[in-house]
């Protein structure tokens, strides 16, 4: 575990550009005869992208939660005002 | 317009992001409508338009060159267009405008939504603890506490284990699906 662990580690550093130009390049080799290493790259690259996606996600809930205090609470009848005038049928 | 430049903002708080929904939201909805869109293509355009705009000021440096509503309305310009490629009325982009651009990733891959529904329901703690650590640095301790770690440096060692954890399951589900498909 503690192998993966580093490994998962070094990806991090190398992927966020804060390895050493030394470092970098002995990863690089490092990868090139280890394609295993190559894939854990890649399927980082993919947590992070999840990661990324699911806290879009969570945003997305909080905004959305916004949206529905601003058009139920009576103090923000004002801006639902606005809003339905800009909709309203001509 | 003076030039404005964030560097690194605090995460957005809900009330600093409800004073944001009240100021740009009308700008918004009027340009959904003048380009023939409803009430709901309005409130969804817009909704992702501020995940963008939070997105850009947490980044290590926000060039804000006009105010925050007209960054929210510009990228909800360039949503538009792209969800409406066919659309009768073109959109007017102004020069500012021209300048941003929306993540071609923006919208997750039927492939990642495929994956986080399975990781939602079979390690949302990790999910949750790396959101922060990348996302939410400041709700760390809050984070930690509320999962059950006794401090954030245990929160710490844990994060790379769940991101082994995670990559190993995404590496798991991908060979099955490889099999699958022989």
């Amino acid at each position: 575990m503690k192998t993966f662990l580093n490994n998962a580690l070094l990806i991090e550093q190398y992927l966020q550009e804060k390895l050493s130009t030394g470092d970098r390049l002995l990863f690089e080799a490092r990868m090139i005869v280890n394609p295993a290493l190559r894939k854990d790259l890649n399927y980082q690259k993919k947590v992070y992208s999840l990661i990324r996606d699911y806290h879009r996600q969570l945003l997305k809930a909080d905004i959305e939660a916004i949206h529905t205090k601003l058009f139920n609470d009576a103090r923000n009848l004002e801006f639902r005002h606005t809003i339905e005038q800009i909709f309203k049928a001509v | 317009m003076e030039t404005i430049i964030i560097k690194k903002a605090p995460e957005i708080t809900n009330p600093e992001m409800e004073t944001v929904y009240k100021h740009s939201f009308p700008r918004v909805a009027r340009f959904v409508k003048d380009m023939g869109g409803s009430f709901d293509d309005a409130r969804d355009i817009f909704h992702d338009a501020l995940v963008l705009f939070i997105e850009a000021r947490s980044k290590n440096e926000f060039v804000l060159q006009t105010s925050e509503g007209a960054y929210i309305l510009g990228i909800s310009k360039h949503l538009w267009s792209r969800r409406n490629k066919k659309g009768v009325n073109s959109v007017y982009f102004s020069d500012m405008d021209k300048e941003m651009t929306v993540p071609s990733d923006y919208y997750p891959s039927v492939e990642n939504q495929r994956l986080l529904r399975f990781l939602k329901a079979s390690g949302k703690k990790c999910l949750d603890l790396l959101r922060s650590f990348y996302y939410q640095p400041s709700n760390l301790k809050e984070l930690a506490t509320t999962l059950g770690y006794p401090n954030e440096h245990a929160a710490s060692v844990q994060k790379y284990k769940c991101l082994v954890k995670i990559r190993e399951s995404i590496k798991q589900r991908s060979l099955m699906y490889e099999d699958f498909l022989k």
